[in-house]
């Protein structure tokens, strides 16, 4: 009876929360767009009414006119597509070492990987720096990539998804004589593909926006990404110039979120057909 | 499962490969220039902010000549942030040829960075302009950017002043003087009538994370931020201007404790009706204000004179080699050149600090003209003053307590007097 | 039995599969680490051909500093705001959208995560403007309804509460979406059964679905410690700069702030080594007792 009764009630209360919000994590999103086809004057005095009237494209000339959008776009891509794909793939091979795989300093390891998240960047930032310049890789995109590397999230999150998988799979796959390498692409892997994506998508997201490295290391315009033109238009001193910050925004935001929805169905779809259950 | 792999590291591949063609492009393209010297120059200009000006007159000069070639670094985050750049490629045994330090970092860059003065480098390569510095800047403009031990860092580029930006229509509307208040005594009435009268903040005082207004506020009262290497604003005089502003937030209410971007974005949109700020936002008001607005002098202190603390920059030479010293140099000299100083000087909004820039035809004789805003900036350059900058390692932290406090204060968490009192205390005790 | 021969076959390539991760790790994390806390006993300032040893003294200088303490206090209000925010109601969202929800799943999925995308530096500036106090379009709704809207980036501890919203906004989504994951490969007939046997709602999320997706609810927990910890400091250093008198900052940010703008590499190089100890304790005490109860599928 009491289920019948909580059937009922409870969807509707919960799409109301549910939506509101979404509607209160969109708005910002809609507020931002809007902004950024306003002129700035507009946007200062008629701050309540985020709709694009007057409709201007001037914020995103003034944009195009100071830097290369496309090649700085490209930048970012690159960047944010190298880390990415290191980071999943050293962080697949170290989980999988830590789940499926006995050694002699396992536990040890593992902790300090871990405790590395606690690290403050600023810790590690000016030793970073003059090792990258020693090594000549100053305002080069390598340089930005490096020491991004080197993060624990993607070893802990996906560790965390493998130790799911059932060892009897493991040990049943080695009785037969599997070899390593096939139990990891044909088992490990696309039991973790999930986990996988999320981190990916994640990785690609942070490295995206990633900007007090790249400030530090990047010094000509050509080699800039997306986060730095931003920037550029950003000062406390002469004042931020919001509309055109927006339409950075705008642009920064079309990439990743385009790469989100091709990915989405991955991430949960995969979960179900994944033969755990 | 295999194909996408391989199309992973296809991708890779590709994209290694992507990478290393253009390191190698770039490199050729250094070897093409021959025997160009090339130095960088880094600035601190936003695109909002003199970004444009920059780019500008680099690009004119690597036209104009084919000896050098100076390539522009930005710095986000102002000064400071600057100087964070700067401190990471000294540690890695570099340095820029020429760089924009704020006044505020003066001693501390003087202190800790290498640098030439740009008198050494006059007189060791450029006999012929031993007299430049003297012929196109003032005396008291010039010695902005000498340091405690009176050698000359390097010369002023950009200087700004505190200004009143007024909102003529609150103000009516209020029932006050359009032409603003001329004293600090008068802004705190006026401030109080317009929130009575129009139920709208009166007055903004901007609160950066540096103490470059408080101490034009401070002093104009005749207090001194520091007295022989001593922090002594907490004198009579100082505590008396101090509250004055404290009591505008925490008695009257009227004026508004907020972050300098949320002060300045509302009285753009018309909801506070005086802003004390740099000249240096000058574009950004003018620009997008929807009513009558105009910046007048920064008020006095009934019978007191005004004394200003410049803001903005020098360029200071830190190139190492004679070769790089030496385009260094001419390089600065074509920035302060009347025409360069002019499209600077449009492009920022701040005063020129060359004597000749203002009413030369070249300069910004018809600037001036359009826009009334930069005037009151320029007639109080008289009681400009240099901004005071602790001395010493501790300087940058003595700086720092005095935003601590001053957000106790304004807060209502501390007396005016017991809270300057024990930070100036406290500072002279750092100092040591 | 046969698993440990197994095992010990295959020790090295154990070493092999970790061979990146560690050179990476030691170039560009421990190596630089322990450089810091090599600094954190001299004086110096990153410039200064000097380094002045003084042994413990950052330490004592740090830890008899008020500020420190305030600091992490502050901290720890941000995490807690966060693990409230961003593990307990990404929780029960992923729940009742996976189990008890039948419509519009994916719009749901897919719009919740959006903010996500968005880089903390953007939220940053744009909610400054949002946000204003005086005259920003929430402030402007207010005002219709009478309320004041108080100047929160000055004010202790609503600093705080404004700075973890922006924070959570990005980060949300992203936990939402891992939970929901989670929650999504609990077994359906464990959660069938129980709902004819007539087990309220609350209950089967409380006995059945968080022991079962408790896995990835350890990794959000932990994550979003570190998010209350890494992922603040940007909304502190565009926004607040640590203001009202340190109200907002965070040690992240402190330890940044003596580092940057004070320059005080010793005492930054002191504080980060004090924070990182108190958060191994904190992951000692993760490893013995928490990951224990963590249902596993082994």
């Amino acid at each position: 009876m009491c289920t019948m009764k909580t059937k009922k009630g409870m969807p509707v209360f919960w799409h109301v929360i549910i939506i509101s919000t979404i509607i209160i994590l969109l708005f910002p999103i809609l507020f931002a767009l809007g902004m950024s086809f306003k002129p700035l004057k507009e946007a200062y005095n008629d701050t309540l009414n985020f709709l694009p009237i007057p409709f201007t494209l001037e914020n995103y000339h003034a944009l195009f006119e100071s830097v290369d959008v496309v090649k700085i776009t490209w930048n970012t891509f690159v960047i944010a597509t190298i880390i990415t794909f290191f980071k999943v793939v050293t962080a697949f091979l170290a989980a999988y070492a830590f789940v499926f795989l006995e050694f002699k300093g396992k536990k040890i390891l593992y902790f300090l990987l871990i405790g590395t998240m606690f690290i403050p960047f600023a810790a590690t930032m000016i030793p970073n720096y003059l090792f990258i310049s020693k090594i000549g890789l100053g305002d080069n995109i390598f340089g930005v990539i490096f020491p991004q590397l080197s993060d624990a999230v993607g070893i802990f999150l996906i560790r965390q998804s493998m130790r799911s998988i059932p060892i009897s799979l493991i040990e049943a796959a080695r009785l037969d004589q599997i070899k390593q390498r096939h139990i990891m692409r044909d088992i490990v892997l696309p039991l973790t593909r999930p986990a996988i994506t999320s981190t990916g998508i994640w990785f690609f997201i942070l490295a995206w926006n990633e900007y007090v490295w790249p400030v530090l290391i990047l010094k000509s315009v050509e080699n800039y990404t997306l986060p730095l033109a931003l920037q550029m238009f950003i000062s406390s001193e002469g004042g931020t110039n919001f509309t055109v910050a927006m339409a950075v925004s705008v642009i920064t935001l079309i990439i990743p979120l385009s790469l989100y929805l091709i990915f989405q169905r991955y991430i949960i779809g995969t979960f179900a057909s994944s033969g755990i259950k | 499962m295999k194909r996408t792999l391989k199309l992973g590291l296809f991708l890779m591949l590709a994209l290694a490969l992507f990478a290393c063609s253009k390191g190698e492009a770039n490199e050729g393209n250094n070897d093409g220039q021959g025997d160009k010297v090339t130095i960088e120059y880094w600035h601190v200009n936003a695109e909002t902010q003199g970004g444009k000006a920059v780019n500008e007159l680099v690009d004119e000069f690597n036209a104009q000549q084919d000896e050098i070639v100076v390539v522009p670094k930005y710095n986000p985050d102002m000064y400071k942030g600057l100087m964070q750049n700067l401190q990471a490629e000294a540690a890695a045994g570099k340095a820029p040829a020429v760089v924009q330090v704020g006044w505020s970092f003066l001693e501390y860059f003087s202190n800790n960075f290498e640098y030439s003065s740009p008198e050494e480098v006059i007189e060791e390569y450029f006999p012929e302009d031993d007299t430049y510095l003297t012929d196109h800047f003032l005396e008291n403009v010039l010695s902005l950017a000498k340091n405690e031990e009176g050698t000359q860092v390097g010369i002023p580029y950009s200087l700004s002043t505190p200004v009143l930006y007024i909102n003529k229509d609150l103000l009516k509307e209020a029932g006050l003087d359009e032409s603003g208040p001329e004293t600090w005594e008068e802004v705190k009435e006026f401030s109080k009538q317009i929130l009575d009268e129009t139920g709208k903040y009166g007055f903004y005082f901007q609160e950066p994370d540096d103490n470059w207004a408080t101490q034009a506020l401070l002093e104009s009262n005749g207090a001194s931020m520091i007295t022989d290497g001593k922090a002594s604003f907490a004198s009579k005089e100082g505590i008396e201007a101090y509250e004055l502003w404290a009591d505008m937030v925490t008695k009257d209410k009227s004026a508004v404790h907020v972050s300098w971007d949320e002060g300045v974005q509302s009285f753009i949109d018309g909801n506070v009706a005086m802003l004390y700020t740099t000249i240096a936002r000058r574009s950004q008001i003018q620009d997008n204000v929807n009513f009558d607005a105009a910046s007048i002098k920064s008020p006095v202190w009934e019978g007191k004179d005004v004394r200003l603390p410049a803001g903005g920059s020098m360029l200071a030479i830190t190139a190492k080699d004679e070769e790089t010293q030496k385009a260094a140099w001419e390089f600065m000299k074509f920035l302060y050149s009347v025409e360069s100083m002019a499209t600077w000087t449009i492009d920022t909004g701040y005063v020129p600090p060359r004597k000749d820039v203002a009413t030369s035809e070249d300069g910004l004789k018809s600037f001036l003209e359009e826009n009334e805003m930069m005037n009151a900036a320029i007639e109080q350059m008289e009681g400009v003053v240099p901004w005071a900058s602790f001395p010493g390692d501790a300087g940058l932290e003595a700086e720092q307590k005095l935003l601590d406090i001053r957000d106790q204060i304004l807060g209502g968490d501390v007396g005016v007097k017991e809270g300057l009192e024990q930070t100036e205390e406290e500072i002279n005790q750092i100092l040591n | 039995m046969k698993v440990k021969s197994f095992v010990r076959e295959v020790n090295w390539k154990a070493y092999i599969l970790l061979i990146p991760t560690i050179i990476i790790f030691i170039l560009f994390m421990f190596w630089p680490f322990a450089y810091t806390i090599f600094l954190s006993f001299y004086d110096w300032n990153m410039v200064s051909p000097t380094k002045e040893f003084v042994g413990i003294d950052n330490y004592i200088a740090v830890l008899s500093d008020p500020i420190t303490f305030k600091v992490f206090k502050n901290t720890g209000v941000y995490i807690l705001i966060l693990l409230v925010i961003n593990l307990c109601i990404p929780y029960v969202f992923a729940y009742v959208i996976d189990i008890v929800l039948k419509r519009w799943k994916s719009f749901y999925k897919a719009t919740l995560f959006l903010p996500s995308v968005i880089s903390l530096v953007v939220s940053s500036i744009l909610f400054t403007w949002m946000l204003n106090p005086v005259s920003g379009p929430l402030a402007l709704i207010l005002q219709q309804f009478n309320i004041p809207m108080p100047n929160w980036s000055k004010l202790d501890g609503w600093a705080i509460a404004i700075l973890s919203m922006i924070t959570s906004w990005k980060v949300f989504g992203y936990n939402f979406i891992l939970l929901y994951a989670s929650i999504n490969g609990v077994s359906r007939e464990i959660i069938e059964a129980a709902r004819l046997d007539g087990m309220p709602l609350w209950r089967i999320f409380f006995s059945i679905v968080i022991p079962m997706s408790s896995a990835t609810g350890i990794y959000i927990f932990i994550i979003t410690i570190v998010f209350g910890l890494q992922y603040v400091f940007t909304p502190i250093k565009v926004i607040t700069q640590g203001e009202p008198n340190y109200g907002s900052s965070n040690i992240m940010y402190h330890i940044y702030h003596e580092a940057f703008v004070l320059y005080r590499t010793g005492h930054s190089a002191a504080l980060a080594t004090v924070m990182m100890c108190f958060f191994i304790l904190l992951l000692i005490f993760e490893f013995r007792f928490v990951e224990r109860s963590v249902y596993y599928e082994n």
